[in-house]
């Protein structure tokens, strides 16, 4: 059932462009980024850690929280038109299929995403003359902000299965990246998705995590993972849809 | 043309746009006055309006190109939406006066949203103490300032929302927005001047710099703001003038 819904995801997928707002906001950062180190190398002086910090900063903070909004808003905004939700939830298949299938695509999308500023974070860090060893620790930060992207994207697809706006869940989606940053200054962040990001990609703080704060960061992208998906797969069965 | 622009306001009438915006205004006032209040308990020194004006002028670089295309978003996708394009031309209907109607009703969105952040801002420093030093001149050349800069981010953002039927490219180009105005300082002049976005910067009446590693507030006298305000102003008609011609041509 579920391989079902995946293709048919897929397909509404082909033709809506999204990956040209995928690609873009990526650049953007590392762009902006690495000027900006090239501009202070004086200061900067932690070569790859350093280029980290500038092209990462924007991108966790601000481009990756709105970009999941954009995806979550985007997979569900061929059912907000044209009466789509009635079609889809008398299609033979589970709820929970739906919701897991836009769930799956949009995760893919994502570890796109991580890729394709990995590869442009280490062509930056190329042309600006960096030694060829980078550190390994990005991998883990690129991995660990895949793992709270999906976080974040259980948080926005409550929203965007609910409200019909395309605009509206990812202003919400702003906000929050806002109120993630104040958690994560207020040492509050484990308890936030976007500040599960924040900690996750290691841009404001590098010092690591210690095995118990690993867990913790674990424990509350899986609960809030499971807490938001059930909460959204319940919502989509228990109340009527508004086509 | 009052009908069509009460008949914009008629449809946004439940989508609690208003509220939205001042919701999302404030969440920026409150990262604002935050930093504000950080500030000046560092340097008490500081002459108390300028850094408040200069945080709200940097602040708005970053949320209201994002605010503008949200708002701008759901008043031109309602029509995509519900397929309404024909059925209002049908009420013979000009597009380009329906084009105004929709740019006037955001802007009044936004100049509300901008009058409530002047309120705010007045609120807070006279609960500061400033009462007797309360800057009127640099207020109303702010306030200016940032109308003029939203004028113009609303006639491209209303472009690209009606043109395309995909929201979420309107949507990136208010991201890049908000992220160039944030960031457009560290442009240089002859390139700053092309993003309209970094205005809310360029046309404040409070400079910040770093002299000896310490921040200093210079006021800009209005009348040195006037040849980029102008720019700006030509800059807006042009992109309007397009996106009217563009979008009265257009196939439904």
């Amino acid at each position: 059932m579920l391989k079902q819904t995946l293709s048919a995801e897929w397909l509404k997928l082909r033709r809506l462009r999204i990956w040209i707002v995928l690609l873009a906001l990526p650049v953007a950062s590392v762009l902006i980024g690495s000027a900006n180190y090239a501009m202070n190398q004086g200061v900067l002086q932690k070569e790859w850690y350093s280029l980290w910090t500038q092209v990462g900063l924007f991108y966790s903070e601000f481009f990756f929280p709105v970009l999941i909004a954009i995806c979550c808003a985007a997979l569900c905004r061929l059912e907000h038109m044209n009466k789509n939700w009635n079609m889809i939830m008398t299609a033979p298949v589970s709820v929970a299929s739906i919701y897991y299938a836009k769930m799956v695509i949009c995760a893919v999308l994502l570890l796109l995403v991580q890729f394709f500023f990995f590869l442009l974070y280490i062509a930056a860090g190329h042309l600006l003359g960096l030694p060829a060893q980078f550190s390994s620790e990005v991998i883990g930060w690129m991995v660990r902000g895949w793992i709270a992207s999906l976080s974040i994207a259980a948080l926005q697809f409550s929203l965007s299965l609910v409200i019909r706006s395309f605009a509206l869940p990812i202003g919400i989606g702003l906000c929050a990246a806002f109120a993630g940053l104040g958690m994560y200054v207020a040492k509050l962040g484990m308890f936030f998705p976007h500040s599960l990001l924040s900690i996750g990609m290691g841009v404001l703080g590098q010092g690591g995590l210690s095995p118990h704060q690993q867990f913790i960061w674990v424990l509350m992208n899986l609960l809030y993972f499971i807490i938001l998906s059930i909460y959204s797969i319940r919502r989509m069965s228990q109340r009527d849809v508004i086509a | 043309m009052i009908q069509l622009l009460s008949l914009e306001f008629y449809k946004i009438r439940r989508k609690r746009l208003f509220l939205m915006a001042t919701l999302f205004l404030g969440v920026e006032l409150a990262g604002a006055f935050m930093a504000v209040s950080m500030s000046l308990a560092r340097h008490p020194d500081q002459e108390e309006w300028m850094p408040l004006l200069a945080t709200l002028s940097s602040m708005n670089g970053l949320f209201l190109p994002i605010l503008s295309a949200v708002c701008v978003s759901r008043i031109s996708d309602m029509e995509h939406k519900g397929n309404t394009w024909k059925l209002l031309l049908s009420v013979s209907v000009r597009r380009g006066q329906l084009y105004l109607a929709k740019y006037i009703c955001a802007c009044v969105i936004l100049l509300g949203v901008s009058l409530l952040q002047i309120a705010a801002a007045a609120a807070f420093g006279i609960g500061k103490g400033l009462w007797e030093s309360f800057p009127l001149g640099l207020m109303v050349q702010f306030m200016a300032g940032t109308l003029l800069t939203n004028m113009v981010i609303i006639a491209l953002q209303q472009w690209l929302s009606l043109a395309v039927k995909n929201q979420a490219f309107a949507l990136c180009l208010g991201m890049l927005g908000g992220f160039f105005g944030m960031t457009g300082d560290f442009f240089p002049q002859a390139v700053r001047q092309y993003f309209i976005w970094s205005n809310y910067n360029g046309l404040s009446p409070v400079r910040q710099s770093y002299v000896d590693n310490a921040i200093q507030f210079t006021a800009i006298d209005g009348g040195a703001l006037l040849p980029q305000a102008s720019i700006l102003v030509v800059l807006g008609v042009v992109i309007y003038i397009a996106g009217s011609r563009h979008i009265s041509r257009q196939d439904i």
